[in-house]
């Protein structure tokens, strides 16, 4: 059931429970959602929960004015007014949870972006250390590559040793 | 017995403002200073804010009904001041002291008994515990999110107006409003059957 109950989450079921449960879907989506309500009881509870939520926030009493805020409320707007004083500053920029959650697919290009720089970065920093060390990965060192015409000439020397091989590559043609 | 300022209807009134008539503004502020109160209490949940919400947006109000187009009605456009204003004063508090959250009308005096049977206490207990989880629930949300949420359950809003209030588009409304109820449901199903 458990499973059954993270399948239709993956499904955008969780949007369309909490529609449900708002009774805000229309007929048809309605009835397929009780059947799967009653068959699912990780789904029923996430119902009940949403329910109490709405029904709690339909419920929260009113706020209203005392007697003597509502008496000083209008000298108080036409004091403000005449003053021409803004109480309120400059509007603030969003923060970062509320961008991410109103642009998901943006946050997901960005995300996405970061990830191939830092592969990038990751990548050419190790072509950097293999082009600038000397030392093969099986630690033969190449002391010296000439490259000429006729032939080309690499002295290389092995782990371990004092030993100083050269290669003489000839071009058989000449 | 109502004199004609209290009889005309909001449009006129707004014309009559626009004019630079105040004594008609006077009768919109008048009219609309208990709702607009509330629906900024409702977001920013502090009385002397939401207060200074209120008179502010009547101030912005009156500074902005040169371009009110009347295409909304003027309910709905103060809703979207009104909104911004919370919003912004909200996130100004979360940058600065975020320690003024006012509970006392999420958990009322009478202990939430004004909506439970007055003879029954359990409920009236259950009743508290909701509106106690719900209050921490959207105190937690953004501010934004907070808005949208309190258009639509306690303001009754449809989507659309929503939209409209808040300046945003309809997905947007949707994804806001199915994180912020997701995020107070996720708040009381461990105490789901506490509550019950």
């Amino acid at each position: 059931m458990r499973l059954k109950h993270w399948l239709h989450t993956l499904g955008g079921e969780g949007r369309r429970l909490a529609a449900y449960a708002a009774d805000e879907l229309p007929p048809a989506e309605r009835a397929r959602l009780a059947f799967v309500v009653e068959a699912c009881p990780a789904c029923r509870r996430k119902v009940e929960a949403y329910q109490l939520a709405t029904a709690g926030l339909r419920g929260l009493p009113r706020a209203g004015l005392t007697a003597s805020e509502a008496a000083a409320f209008l000298p108080e707007v036409n004091r403000r007014i005449d003053q021409g004083r803004s109480v309120a500053a400059r509007p603030v920029r969003p923060g970062l949870r509320e961008v991410v959650w109103d642009h998901p697919r943006l946050s997901l290009a960005s995300a996405c972006t970061a990830i191939l720089l830092l592969i990038g970065l990751t990548l050419s920093q190790v072509q950097m250390w293999g082009l600038s060390g000397t030392a093969g990965r099986n630690g033969v060192e190449i002391i010296s590559v000439d490259v000429d015409e006729d032939a080309s000439v690499m002295v290389f020397q092995p782990p371990g040793t004092s030993l100083k091989i050269i290669w003489v590559f000839e071009d058989s043609s000449t | 017995m109502p004199g004609p300022e209290e009889r005309a209807d909001d449009r006129t009134l707004v014309g009559r403002a626009t004019r630079g008539d105040r004594e008609a503004f006077g009768t919109l502020v008048q009219r609309h200073q208990d709702r607009v109160f509330n629906l900024a209490y409702q977001v920013v949940r502090n009385r002397e804010d939401a207060l200074d919400v209120a008179q502010e947006a009547f101030v912005k109000a009156f500074a902005s009904l040169p371009s009110f187009k009347g295409e909304a009605s003027f309910t709905t456009w103060m809703h979207r001041i009104v909104v911004n204003l919370a919003i912004d004063c909200l996130r100004r508090r979360r940058r600065g002291d975020p320690a003024t959250y006012d509970d006392r009308l999420a958990v009322p005096e009478d202990g939430g008994q004004s909506l439970a049977a007055p003879d029954d206490p359990e409920a009236a207990l259950g009743t508290r515990q909701v509106r106690s989880l719900l209050s921490r629930g959207i105190q937690a949300l953004p501010p934004a999110h907070r808005a949208v949420l309190i258009l639509r359950e306690i303001e009754g809003l449809s989507y659309e107006e929503i939209a409209r209030a808040v300046g945003c588009s309809l997905g947007t409304v949707m994804s806001r409003l199915f994180y912020a109820r997701r995020k107070l449901q996720k708040v009381l199903r461990p105490n789901l059957d506490d509550l019950r």
